[in-house]
């Protein structure tokens, strides 16, 4: 993806979560404000001093939604991770759409898609559609049976 | 059972906010970072996140590598002003088992419909329900924590509190 067009994605989301890997072999993630560097495809973080990542595989991850987590929009960026002196340098390498980003698939795009792979996984394990209980979920999703819980 | 013996400002973070970034790790060990919905066990001190199995990454990378981390950074909708961010650290585990409906998919689906409730429309009539089975089959992936980290205000450039679960367990 080219830079402007990064910088640009970048702006429309408050913050980003960086992600590396810590000295266990666990992945560690911190909120950030990533800036673009001028030379190329490479943000600049200022990590936390007591987050302590390994240089090497990374990721970036920009997501956002309202009040009823809904208006989903993320995108994702594949990397790696380089420490310097007083910051962190991310070396972009793939620029991954989620939703509601320009290149993220369209809601019939990613339907057929789930269909397909759906019907995948149930076919590789030698299984029927299993039947959804409706009536049930219907009762859970009723807003009134969620606030009668609550009080 | 763990007991994890958290603040209540940290519990309220797992109740109230309506998402967090969770990675696993690729073959190659590369972080993947999704946000996604999780539901928080106190009684078992564990997590539980499910997945449809039209999206099955996340299952594949916890079969190979069940090292995992949930980062609560966004309170919007959560009604929290200036809540702590909260990293967790642990080991994840995977249903084998195709789940729509159980006790603890009950759970999960409850919560699920209260943070997002536009998300009750996916069977709301008889073509959403054929179009959309799928998103009712799920794995559960439960998180048991190693380390808990918190970062008070929100402020992850001020120093973290945190705890080893292991030394607090029950």
């Amino acid at each position: 993806m080219p830079l402007p067009k990064l910088e640009e994605t970048l702006r429309s989301f408050q913050s980003a979560v960086l992600t590396g890997v810590d000295e266990q072999g666990y992945p560690i993630s911190v909120r950030c404000q990533p800036q673009v560097d001028e030379a190329g495809s490479i943000l600049r973080v200022h990590l936390p001093t007591n987050i302590h990542m390994m240089p090497g595989p990374a990721g970036l991850l920009c997501h956002s939604h309202d009040e009823k987590l809904w208006k989903l929009k993320s995108f994702a960026l594949q990397g790696t991770l380089e420490h310097q002196e007083e910051w962190s340098l991310f070396h972009v390498q793939r620029f991954v759409p989620g939703m509601n980003v320009a290149g993220a698939p369209g809601p019939l795009t990613t339907l057929i898609r789930a269909r397909r792979t759906m019907k995948q996984i149930l076919r590789k394990r030698g299984l029927s559609h299993p039947p959804i209980p409706w009536n049930q979920m219907k009762q859970l999703a009723d807003p009134s049976t969620l606030e009668r819980e609550r009080s | 059972m763990l007991d994890l013996s958290l603040p209540s400002e940290v519990t309220s973070v797992f109740e109230t906010f309506r998402c967090c970034e969770f990675t696993t790790l690729t073959k190659q060990g590369v972080p993947i970072t999704w946000p996604v919905s999780a539901v928080y066990f106190p009684e078992r001190g564990q997590f539980l996140i499910t997945t449809s199995i039209s999206f099955p990454q996340k299952v594949w990378n916890i079969r190979r590598n069940p090292k995992v981390a949930l980062l609560f950074s966004d309170p919007t909708g959560s009604g929290m002003t200036n809540p702590p961010i909260v990293l967790v650290q642990g080991n994840a585990a995977v249903s084998d088992e195709i789940v729509v409906l159980n006790e603890d998919m009950e759970r999960f689906w409850k919560e699920l419909y209260r943070r997002q409730p536009f998300s009750r429309n996916y069977s709301s009539n008889a073509l959403s329900r054929k179009l959309m089975s799928w998103y009712f089959m799920r794995w559960c992936i439960f998180i048991t924590p190693q380390t808990i980290r918190w970062y008070p205000q929100g402020d992850m450039q001020q120093a973290s509190q945190s705890i080893e679960v292991t030394n607090a367990a029950s």
